[in-house]
């Protein structure tokens, strides 16, 4: 087989691929959104208080009369649900209760910053656990190893606010050399020097709470290759163990390992929820806590929406980067 | 963020080119076995050890849970309260372990629903089978899809200050992984012989689903439902923590950590150290089950796992 | 085995992709000396961020508002001073009127003059119920408002009422700014203010902050801090710990907080300002056992006042049995103030009927002792106190369930919970409890939300309202006291104390008593505008 006839075939693969989970995200996100709505529409919460505020104590039995049919909430639960979902489809995301501007200006302005956290995050991550997977799988039993997979443990069961907590005690009171709140200095302008220096902390904190099942993973999936034919093969060739570690065994043990990165999508995002409120990061996953406290349904709705989005397409991509990776697997969808 | 690791991921390029039994001599496998019952044995008396704990240490000492003292605010360690006193003066010792129950009550409740849920579904797909069980397992990868943390808060954040909220919204979001875990399990059985058998010797279907596949569901299902505990801990104190999930006045390990942020502004460092020493060993106890539990089940049912 | 290296040298690359842009990250983050802050600027943080910048939706009511001035301010010792007047307001004889000349040469952010229509158009706007201005509540005695000349207000009032100079704190915008019908909440002012004060509104990012620059037309002359940036960080933890790490140049925090990190952050001082800032836990007469008299007189005798200001407070406060506080001293009625007694309170339940169950929760007949208290956990200071306030009620024998609700949740029901609820200033106490306490206010929003009546009550604060003289309404006011002890409708717990920490870098600070409005309009910075950065 040529390698044009391997490339055209794989590139179909990708295709059907895509197009498949597309079909399968549809739906899917299709029936998240009527759930979340059904579970406001049922729930004891009126939006009519949050339309007047403070002032459905002052506002008449008549002007509430009025601004419930304007509002149209007394219709049926479904015509309710055909009109926002119809608003969702033209774009209209609605107004947010709890920041006083339109849901989409608040994505606009918050994604990116949570986009900038959660990448920086997931590489941290990623290089954490696989130096550190690497070195335990390389010396397994010895005490670097025995002391990766008891730290990997002890962190498994610690939320990362408390990783957050640990982190803040450091830098705010006993060490202060990194700032420990916020996107930037109070007052600076968003500058490439002060973002970074803020987003050191969270992103570190992101990182290594989501490390210990990362680690574990490289670890066991390295000591699995290293039983394979090729790198057995390696080692009876005499190479280094260094060569057949890192060149034999790492690459076999790697594609999995995007796959895994791939489906812990959504714990990042809950990750990032938590991190966020610590250390006051102005992103996306920090105004869902805005969001909730306040009953602001629209945003709620709608980051609702954006997150099973992104974890569609998170997993998407790992297929994706491990077809294109591997060319053993075959797209089965 | 203790998502539980029963879908081990299992490396689908490498069946191929692995010869069935070919271990290196004297490695991980044997090693793991022992270690993996050591793990359970450790683990399981450190669960009892901590629900004993949460059970009788509030009750020997009598919490008061509403009781505050002003004599005694922010008060570190010492022999009147080892784990020292909070903001208003609560003893930490009592209410960190009445936390624990509070919270391990709430996780062990959410452990029950997501079981039933999950048991239910996995089994109906699993016994459909064909395109109706396809459907149900996408359905499946949806409820995954969503970030359990954030639909958790969409429905308390609807019916706020209720616990059951709190129980509803973890779970029925947990349920998932169970109903991966059952439908296996069916699948697997329905294509023993000894299933085959009692089919074609004449049993009805009901027969079959009493005797054989459902004793057969339950062990896996109540473990599966034991080793979402942790998670469902580690969800309560995330929601507390953010001011969404139970009351601030009850004891809960969230509710505490909540304080933790003052806390460490001020050095009362341990209202943050001991509420985590209790959560990581919840967590870590567990672990040792789904250790053993892991490798227990690894051998045999490694393909049916990677779903 | 050639195919083989390729793939494997394809499958390094991402790797080392991710490991060159960590050590990039890790480059970049090491520390590096913080913005170069210019003198005459300063960055505030504040826990609370107004929903909007009307003043007749509330803005800057009392003054201090930094955007608008009023026609009088208040100074250091709670005195009404000319500000847009031109001189003190004069009132006729009869008390029925007071007038008002202007001070001239005063113009609006905008550019345009300030003169008396703008005066009549802001105080008509407030008495037009169509709208619907909030502050309306605190103008009941104001019938209407005339320009006698350009320069010249005649304010004509339905009774005498002995404090109105204080009354007109109230903020002046420009005529055209209030000539749109419809509601005041419709109005442009809400998020692009105009007014005359001494700084003006350069940019609001709702949710995040607030930038304010020196209004070189200022009538007092341009402030020397010339420019404010107000960080609204609703978390009291947050702010703490950015104050800490020396991003801001002030803030307001729960007093044991601001203790504990005074000494961290270093530059600042702690600034602890005593307040007629009373924390109540409402008594809403709709629920059978609040409403019961001797629930009332009993709770407000089982709580340890001292003790929880002492605890929960860092000794930041003085009790509160009334709202009127003890910083006006000639006003205080010493037999209204309810002593910590447990005792008489568990005495008075037993006569009153309420006999304790086995679980230690008293009933009567088939009535619980029970009542829910809600409070807004975002405010560690109210959460604390609800806590402490449940567990005193307990030693006598009441239950009181506590709930952690936003706003949003509690106002609905104030009218049938128990809510612990804050406000008062110290500058017209006589007007503040008719607010609260007078049954004409009932179930008006925050104004009195329990519907406490009490005819006694009534009289004495009416009488005070329109007394004549300042020993006259001192002498009422003391009597309104007596009464509502006699059946208090709330159980006051604690005039809270304000504490601030504040860089250390400017000159000009005065301390003040504040009311309850308080963060970065009230606070150290409430003459702000008088700072001067030192060099």
């Amino acid at each position: 087989m040529s390698t044009a006839t391997v490339g055209r075939r794989r590139g179909r693969e990708i295709g059907t691929l895509v197009a498949w989970r597309l079909g399968v995200a549809v739906p899917v996100v299709a029936v998240v959104a009527t759930a979340v709505f059904l579970l406001a529409a049922w729930s004891p919460f009126d939006p009519i208080y949050q339309y007047f505020g403070a002032g459905v104590f002052s506002a008449g039995d008549a002007a509430i009369a009025n601004a419930r049919v304007q509002l149209g909430l007394d219709d049926s639960v479904w015509s309710q649900l055909g009109r926002w979902a119809g608003g969702l489809l033209s774009g209209d995301l609605g107004q947010s209760l709890s920041f006083r501007q339109p849901v989409s200006t608040v994505v606009g302005q918050r994604l990116p910053w949570t986009l900038l956290l959660v990448t920086v995050g997931l590489v941290v991550a990623v290089v954490i656990s696989l130096v550190a997977g690497v070195t335990a799988a390389w010396r397994q039993g010895g005490w670097v190893d025995r002391g990766v997979t008891a730290v990997g443990h002890t962190l498994e069961g610690l939320p990362p606010f408390v990783l957050a907590l640990g982190a803040i005690a450091v830098f705010a009171v006993a060490w202060p050399v990194l700032p420990v709140a916020g996107l930037t200095d109070a007052g600076a302008a968003p500058t490439v020097d002060q973002v970074t220096r803020h987003l050191v902390l969270p992103a570190v904190v992101l990182g290594v709470s989501q490390t210990p099942w990362l680690v574990l993973h490289v670890r066991s999936s390295l000591l699995g290759a290293l039983d394979e034919d090729h790198v057995t093969g390696a080692r009876a060739r005499g190479l280094p163990e260094r060569v057949v570690m890192l060149r034999h065994a790492l690459p076999t043990a790697l594609l999995p390992f995007v796959t895994v990165l791939g489906n812990r999508l959504p714990e990042l995002v809950t990750g990032a929820v938590l991190v966020e409120t610590v250390f006051s990061w102005p992103g996306i996953a920090a105004a869902v806590v805005t969001a909730a406290l306040s009953v602001d349904f629209p945003l709620l709705a709608a980051l609702t929406l954006l997150t099973t989005a992104a974890v569609l397409l998170g997993a998407l991509l790992a297929d994706v980067a491990v077809l294109v990776l591997d060319p053993r697997v075959s797209a089965d969808g | 963020m203790a998502e539980l690791d029963l879908r081990r991921p299992v490396v689908r390029a490498e069946e191929p080119w692995r010869p069935a039994g070919r271990r290196r001599p004297g490695t991980l496998r044997a090693r793991a076995t022992w270690t993996g019952r050591g793990r359970l044995v450790a683990g399981l008396v450190a669960l009892g050890l901590l629900v004993a704990g949460a059970v009788l240490i509030p009750w020997l000492g009598g919490l008061d849970q509403g009781a505050v003292d002003y004599a005694a605010v922010r008060q570190p360690p010492s022999l009147a309260h080892p784990f020292g006193t909070d903001a208003v003066g609560r003893d930490l010792f009592l209410r960190a372990f009445a936390g624990l129950g509070v919270s391990l009550t709430v996780a062990a409740s959410c452990a029950v629903i997501s079981t039933v849920i999950g048991t239910l579904y996995g089994a109906v797909s699993g016994l459909l089978g064909g395109w109706p069980d396809r459907l149900l397992m996408r359905a499946v990868d949806g409820v995954n899809a969503v970030p359990h943390l954030l639909l958790g808060i969409v429905i308390v954040a609807l019916y706020r200050g209720s616990v059951l909220a709190v129980i509803a919204s973890i779970g029925l979001t947990h349920w998932t992984t169970v109903a991966r875990v059952v439908r296996s399990e069916v699948l697997s059985l329905r294509s023993r012989p000894f299933v085959d058998a009692a089919i074609s010797g004449g049993a009805s279907r009901r027969r079959v689903l009493g005797r054989h596949l459902l004793p057969a569901v339950v062990p896996p299902a109540v473990l599966s439902s034991v080793l979402i505990l942790p998670h469902a801990v580690w969800h309560e104190t995330a929601l507390s923590f953010l001011g969404l999930g139970l009351p601030p006045h009850l004891a809960s390990l969230g509710n505490i950590l909540a304080e933790g942020r003052q806390a460490v502004l001020l050095g009362s460092w341990w209202i943050v150290v001991f509420p985590s020493v209790l959560l990581a060993a919840t967590t870590l106890a567990v672990a040792g089950v789904a250790a053993w539990w892991r490798d227990r089940s690894r051998p045999r049912r490694r393909s049916e796992l990677a779903l | 085995m050639i195919t083989v290296r390729r793939v494997i040298t394809v499958r390094f690359v991402p790797v080392a992709v991710v490991a060159a842009l960590a050590l990039l990250v890790g480059a970049c983050a090491a520390p590096t000396a913080g913005p170069a802050t210019d003198p005459a600027s300063m960055v505030l943080a504040d826990g609370y961020e107004p929903d909007d910048l009307n003043p007749l939706l509330g803005y800057g009511e009392e003054g201090a508002s930094k955007l608008y001035d009023g026609l009088t301010a208040l100074d250091a010792d709670r005195q009404p001073q000319p500000n847009l007047a031109a001189s003190a307001p004069v009132a006729a004889p009869d008390g029925l009127s007071w007038t008002v000349s202007l001070r001239p040469g005063v113009t609006f952010h905008d550019g345009t003059t300030f003169d008396a229509a703008d005066v009549v158009a802001t105080y008509r706007a407030v008495l037009d119920p169509a709208k619907a201005a909030t502050v309306a509540s605190g103008f009941p005695m104001l019938r209407d408002v005339v320009a006698v000349d350009p320069a010249t207000v005649r304010f004509d009032l339905s009774s005498p009422f002995l404090l109105f100079p204080g009354r007109l704190t109230l903020p002046i915008v420009p005529a055209e700014q209030v000539a749109a019908p419809g509601p005041a909440s419709d109005l442009a002012l809400g998020t692009k203010p105009v007014g005359t004060g001494p700084y003006r509104l350069v940019e609001w990012r709702q949710g995040s902050s607030m930038v304010l620059e020196a209004n070189p037309a200022y009538h007092g002359g341009t402030p020397a801090v010339r420019r404010i940036t107000i960080v609204f960080a609703t978390d009291d933890n947050t702010r703490a710990q950015r104050v800490v790490a020396g991003e801001f140049d002030g803030t307001v925090l729960p007093p044991a907080l601001a203790r504990g990190i005074a000494g961290q952050a270093q530059g600042m001082v702690l600034r602890e300002h005593t307040s007629a800032d009373y924390r109540t836990i409402t008594m809403p007469f709709a629920n059978p056992v609040t409403a019961d008299p001797a629930i009332r007189q009993a709770l407000n005798r089982a709580v340890n006042r001292q003790g929880m200001i002492d605890a929960l407070l860092a000794g930041q406060g003085t009790p509160a049995s009334t709202p009127v506080p003890p910083v006006l001293p000639e006003e205080v009625e010493p037999a209204a103030q309810f002593p910590f007694d447990p005792v008489a309170a568990n005495a008075l339940l037993d006569t009153a009927g309420w006999v304790r169950g086995a679980d230690g929760v008293r009933s009567r007949g088939a009535l619980p002792a029970r009542f829910t208290l809600m409070y807004n956990p975002a405010d560690t200071v109210r959460r604390d106190l609800a806590q402490a306030f449940a567990s005193d009620a307990r030693t006598i024998g009441v239950d009181v369930r506590l709930e952690g609700l936003g706003w949003d949740a509690i106002e609905p029901r104030m009218g049938a919970d128990a809510v612990v609820l804050g406000g008062g200033n110290p500058f017209d106490t006589a007007f503040k409890s008719w607010q609260l306490l007078a049954s004409a206010n009932a179930a008006d929003g925050f104004n009195n939300p329990g519907s406490y009546r009490n005819a006694a009550v009534d009289q004495a604060l009416g009488a005070a309202l329109a007394a004549p003289d300042r020993a006259t309404r001192a002498a009422e006011l003391r009597r309104f006291q007596l009464a509502y002890a006699a059946d208090p409708g709330m159980v006051f717990l604690t005039f809270l104390g304000h504490s601030y920490l504040t860089r250390d870098r400017f000159d000009g600070y005065r301390p003040v008593v504040e009311p309850h409005t308080h963060g970065t309009t009230w606070g150290p910075w409430w003459n702000v505008e008088r700072w001067t950065p030192r060099t």
